[in-house]
């Protein structure tokens, strides 16, 4: 059993709070991705669960064992560093065998670790070259061999593959996962793309100015956010958001934006709406649930086109409402020009309100 | 500037010129010296004697004390120097409290002429009337000969080397250290890497080629050391501790023996030629290996 459970945990640097009362616990075997913007904490967080940062106040437990004041050595933690970190002076068996020959196990017993590892990452032919005659890519399969040659209780990754060309992130990508699955290891993965946040994570936990936003499986986190920063950061593009009020119209609940477009809001949500009526809230529409053909009333409204943008498979059409930017996403071949008004409808049973003044979703 | 263009004739020639001038032509004429009998006081004139001088200095007990106590100054000197250096460089990198300040002070030495370092040293080394032995004679010891006998004197020659010359190869040193990265140590933490398992597995092999540089640099200047013996002993007692360049300095301005000097100083040339190839021969696989 590795669970890791963060309780109540701050992090200040002098007068400035980093990170204040996180609480977060992961499963044994689960594959946990920290994800936010830069400076949220993140990889504070993760440093602190390594022991490379010291906490301020709070409890970490690794297994059940508190590993707070524990020194990085002794929390039988493994982690992969952005830059690799590894030994430039050493080939690529010693970078991986290191960790074991100091822990003074037999001679025979790192080299066959070492060799097992070399063929689980497919670094065989490279076991005598040093890091600087490898590719970036080969780097990072011998920062995660080091890692994994000592079967460590957790893995903690550092923003693993930002170093990576976008096709070789995909691969790695879906080794690391692959990996996963085949030790049932405990991970926690430190990254700034929403993209490798939701491919690779059992659970993604959002973080934003040192505080979690909302954790949850990927699917969730895109379909029901908690708060308008959630919905903003989850899916590309963004979610588009319109400012407006709910108004009582003709017995149904209507959301009206500044320009007086009325959208009906959805029966079976107007319980949860209806104490919401007369206040500030915000709209949001992901671009994947907007149309253009067969736009009914009480869904349609209008957006000045800026650009248009053939992506292959789709075409996003860019452009405003009011003065708040929106994005649709449509299909190829979209009669929309620049600076010519466009009539889109939104599927509003898929649509999010959220109250302006909290930015907390508005659910039952 | 086209690449045969004759004006690069302008901007070559005044430089092959002065290194001609100034190092080929002394080097060639010195050489022509050595194979000469040509002494100033008396006045003989120059007679060729092909090899001679080489072979009377091999064959001199002098010349070969000259080497084995110059070789000790330099090798005793600069280990030790290339020892405490690195500890002091790794206190400082540290960031100990007040590690500006020490950085400052420690670096202090380095700056001073060797001249005056030599001076104070020969009075505080008096074996008389020296401060020092004024202090360890509060505690009852006896007067120790540090002047005035040969290995005595040695030993404090090398202690002003070492105090002179150990600022230097903490400077470079720490720039150094300065230079590695944090995150390996961070890995090594993790693997739980005692400190000095990190130091032997990752700081020294990773700080080899600078140490070897350092090492090689201060090895040669150890080498041409004149200044310090000349001030604090002349050389002695006797010639116990005189060094290839105070040798050479005795015969060739002293005793105006051109000839035999010159002889001298190409075998000067030759042994610290030899020294430095071997070194850096010894290193070379180690150093490409990081390369």
């Amino acid at each position: 059993m590795a669970n890791v459970e963060i309780d109540n945990v701050s992090k200040a640097y002098g007068p400035y709070k980093i990170i204040e009362g996180l609480d977060l616990t992961v499963r044994d075997e689960e594959f946990v991705v920290l994800v936010g913007p830069s400076g949220c904490g993140k990889t504070t967080t993760l440093r602190m669960i390594a022991g490379l940062e010291t906490v301020s106040g709070g409890t970490i437990r690794i297994g059940g064992r508190d590993v707070t004041n524990l020194r990085p050595g002794l929390r039988n933690c493994a982690m992969v560093f952005q830059n690799y970190a590894l030994y430039p002076h050493m080939t690529v068996g010693e970078n991986i065998g290191y960790g074991m020959k100091v822990r003074g196990e037999p001679r025979a017993a790192v080299e066959k670790a070492v060799k097992d590892v070399a063929r689980v990452l497919n670094l065989e032919q490279y076991l005598d070259r040093r890091p600087k005659q490898l590719s970036g890519g080969q780097r990072q399969r011998v920062a995660i061999g080091r890692a994994i040659v000592r079967s460590p209780d957790v893995f903690l990754f550092d923003e693993p593959l930002s170093n990576l060309d976008a096709k070789l992130r995909i691969e790695m990508r879906t080794e690391i996962k692959a990996l996963h699955r085949r030790l049932a290891k405990t991970i926690v993965y430190v990254t700034h793309d929403q993209v490798e946040a939701m491919t690779m994570a059992d659970r993604v936990v959002v973080m934003n100015g040192g505080r979690i936003e909302q954790a949850a499986d990927p699917i969730t986190l895109y379909e029901k956010p908690a708060n308008l920063f959630v919905a903003g950061f989850i899916g590309a593009p963004s979610m588009n958001f319109i400012h407006g009020e709910i108004v009582a119209r003709d017995g149904a609940l209507c959301f009206t934006e500044p320009s007086g477009t009325m959208l009906t809001l959805p029966k079976i949500r107007e319980a949860a709406y209806a104490r919401s009526v007369g206040k500030p809230v915000v709209l949001g529409v992901r671009p994947d649930h907007i149309s253009h053909h067969g736009a009914p009333a009480g869904c349609a409204i209008r957006m000045v086109v800026k650009d248009v943008e053939p992506l292959g498979p789709h075409t996003l059409v860019i452009g405003k409402i009011g003065d708040v930017p929106f994005t649709a996403q449509m299909q190829v071949g979209v009669a929309a020009e620049p600076d010519r008004p466009f009539d889109v409808a939104l599927d509003l049973d898929k649509a999010h309100l959220f109250d302006k003044s909290t930015g907390c979703v508005i659910t039952a | 500037m086209m690449r045969n263009d004759p004006i690069k004739h302008v901007f070559i020639w005044p430089a092959v010129l002065v290194v001609l001038a100034i190092s080929i032509f002394p080097l060639i004429y010195s050489l022509t010296t050595s194979f000469l009998s040509y002494r100033l006081i008396p006045p003989i004139p120059p007679r060729v004697v092909w090899l001679g001088n080489y072979v009377s200095l091999l064959q001199e007990p002098r010349f070969w004390n000259a080497i084995l106590t110059t070789t000790l100054i330099a090798f005793i000197s600069v280990a030790l120097q290339y020892a405490i250096g690195f500890s002091v460089a790794l206190a400082l990198n540290a960031r100990v409290p007040g590690e500006r300040l020490f950085r400052v002070a420690l670096l202090l030495p380095m700056l001073l002429a060797p001249v005056a370092v030599a001076l104070v040293a020969r009075m505080i080394f008096n074996p008389t009337m020296g401060p020092l032995n004024q202090f360890l004679t509060q505690f009852g010891l006896a007067n120790l000969p540090f002047l005035t006998n040969g290995r005595w004197a040695l030993a404090c020659i090398i202690a002003v080397e070492i105090w002179q010359w150990t600022p230097f190869v903490i400077l470079m040193l720490l720039a150094g250290l300065q230079t590695l990265p944090e995150d390996v140590y961070e890995a090594a933490e993790l693997e739980n890497a005692s400190g000095w398992q990190q130091f032997w597995g990752i700081t020294f092999p990773m700080m080899l080629p600078i140490s070897a540089a350092v090492v090689f640099i201060r090895l040669i200047e150890s080498y041409k050391i004149m200044d310090t013996v000349f001030v604090m002993t002349g050389g002695g007692p006797g010639v116990d501790t005189e060094t290839l360049t105070l040798f050479a300095y005795q015969e060739g301005f002293k005793k105006f023996n051109l000839g035999y000097t010159s002889a001298l100083s190409f075998l000067f040339l030759v042994a610290i030629t030899i020294i430095g190839v071997t070194y850096l021969a010894l290193l070379r696989p180690h150093l490409e290996k990081r390369r």
